[in-house]
């Protein structure tokens, strides 16, 4: 993985250390790590070992990642950062839903938007069955309700060819 | 956040599981946000009953409409057509020495949306046009019903079929225009044609424009004497009142949305082929709940203020892109009494700001060149 050597700011760069739920740890410079909002107010309040408890190894890595290459961001690189952006979200749903959770904890608004994105570009355009079989919902309704809801949304299911391929 | 994590489980029964029951309403909520299509998320209601609570708390929504019907398709309904005369008859009296241009006008502005075939939603719910519709469609369903459950929209965009005016082949005509309850301003951009840089026989170009519009004359920023005489200046007359007209029946549409819709903070109504933006913001919506607009007397349309104008016109206008605009006209349109808001200031931004590139660049070249004022009644 791409380490520090982008950062070209002047003096001694202040070290944080990330501990995983599995015990763990990464050290990183604090100007990557405070795009995460819940770190960055650990930071504020003193803290230099940031444990959490709610994110494992696999993903804390995908996060790390993610901070690097958005701190590298520029005026220059946006295309790069887009690519590595659209490879970013290509992970199977269940480490694309674990992410989301990590940084729905972590605050990590670019990376909530960007898996929030993701995840709503599956669903879009998609039929109503397609949606439950791609995110396995199981389908709590009885027959009437699920009929009553139509019936209420009557113009989101009529006219057009909706998408019922499950990928 | 729950603590039990799904590694866990999955490890021990490998059957996959609900992917958001994990995720806590407002991350779902902020993926529904992200999807925007109104159709979308009104299937995603039945999905299940957790997807149906959330829906309406969407704060982000976009309606593309299949079908719209026009004031001018009158060919079928009887009220329709007095209508769409009269308002053609107030133009023309308005400008009384340019009648020529308004038989064109009358091909510019008929727009004939009229077979919609699986149309599931149009933009205008009166019910003159509800009848006149329903020869032709199966069902339809106005936004104003199809946003009924929404309560919490902040920001909407309207997305129409097509724009309204018809323009010659390889022109362009775009607009942008910002209204309260009234027009505040508007911005247009027209090129009696545009040649895209991949054309790379240069010398022709500049050849065949010379011909056309700027007939050799050394270029000045000046506008040349023959644009008064061939057509010129007729033709970006009727583009400016066209973009008006289209603009302000935009506008005078969105009233029983804007009334339903108490919090909506942003209203965008596009066309999928670029040609119109209306804009009303937060500021703008709030005018208007609080000061009704005042209708055209002609027609289904926001009266439009008396107006200043400002025009700025280049024969020859190449981007940096290779792209070259014949003809290139901006116009930048205020109401003559606006109180209380800035006076021009930041010129630049709002002019410049009102297109997309490439086209910001060519309004932003175009605002550099000598200014000719007009004015214009209200109509």
């Amino acid at each position: 993985m791409a380490s520090s050597s982008s950062s070209s700011k002047t003096g001694l760069k202040k070290m944080l250390t990330l501990k995983s739920s599995d015990g763990d740890e990464f050290e990183l410079e604090e100007s990557i790590v405070i795009q995460c909002q819940t770190i960055k107010h650990m930071v504020e309040d003193g803290f230099s070992l940031i444990p959490l408890q709610n994110v494992d190894t696999k993903t804390l890595t995908k996060i790390i990642e993610y901070m690097k290459k958005h701190a590298e961001k520029t005026e220059s690189n946006k295309e790069e950062i887009k690519n590595f952006n659209k490879e970013f979200v290509k992970g199977s749903f269940d480490d694309q839903f674990e992410l989301v959770s990590a940084a729905n904890y972590l605050h990590i608004n670019g990376l909530m938007d960007l898996l929030c994105q993701s995840i709503a570009d599956r669903i879009n355009n998609k039929s109503v069955r397609a949606v439950r079989e791609i995110f396995n919902i199981s389908n709590d309704y009885t027959p009437d309700e699920e009929e009553k809801v139509r019936d209420e949304h009557k113009w989101a299911h009529e006219g057009g060819e909706f998408d019922e391929s499950l990928d | 956040m729950g603590s039990s994590k799904s590694d866990l489980r999955s490890a021990i029964y490998p059957e996959p599981v609900d992917h958001f029951d994990n995720l806590p309403d407002p991350v779902l909520l902020l993926v529904f946000n992200k999807i925007g299509d109104v159709k979308t998320l009104g299937k995603c209601c039945a999905v299940c009953a957790r997807f149906h609570s959330l829906v309406p708390q969407v704060d982000n929504v976009v309606v593309r409409v299949d079908c719209v019907i026009s004031e001018d398709d009158n060919d079928h309904s009887s009220s329709g057509s007095g209508s769409g005369h009269k308002s053609l008859h107030s133009i023309s009296s308005l400008f009384r020495l340019l009648i020529k241009p308004f038989l064109s006008l009358t091909q510019l502005i008929s727009i004939s949306r009229n077979r919609c075939n699986n149309a599931s939603s149009i933009l205008d719910d009166d019910d003159n046009d509800f009848d006149h519709l329903e020869k032709n469609c199966v069902t339809h369903h106005s936004p104003t019903q199809v946003l009924k459950n929404f309560d919490e929209i902040k920001l909407l965009k309207i997305e129409l079929p097509s724009g309204e005016l018809g323009i010659d082949e390889g022109g362009l005509l775009k607009w942008r225009a910002d209204f309260g309850s009234t027009l505040d301003n508007c911005v247009i951009l027209g090129a009696s044609s545009v040649i895209q840089s991949n054309n790379n026989s240069t010398n022709l170009v500049y050849e065949q424009c010379g011909g056309n519009d700027g007939n050799g004359e050394t270029d000045d920023g000046s506008i040349p004497e023959s644009f008064y005489t061939n057509g010129g200046l007729k033709l970006r007359v009727v583009w400016t009142i066209s973009s008006l007209i289209a603009a302000s029946a935009r506008h005078y549409l969105l009233q029983p949305i804007i009334s339903e819709h108490r919090k909506l903070e942003s209203l965008v109504l596009t066309d999928v082929d670029g040609q119109g933006v209306l804009c009303m913001n937060k500021e703008q919506l709030e005018e208007l709940r609080v000061k009704p607009l005042s209708a055209s007397s002609a027609s289904k349309r926001t009266m439009v203020p008396a107006l200043n104008m400002r025009l700025w016109y280049a024969p020859h206008l190449e981007l940096p892109d290779g792209t070259v605009l014949k003809g290139a006209t901006l116009v930048a349109i205020r109401p003559s009494e606006q109180p209380k808001k800035e006076v021009v200031g930041g010129d630049g931004n709002w002019v410049a700001g009102a297109f997309e590139e490439p086209y910001g660049r060519a309004a932003r070249m175009l605002v550099k060149r000598r200014t000719y004022c007009l004015e214009m009644n209200s109509f």
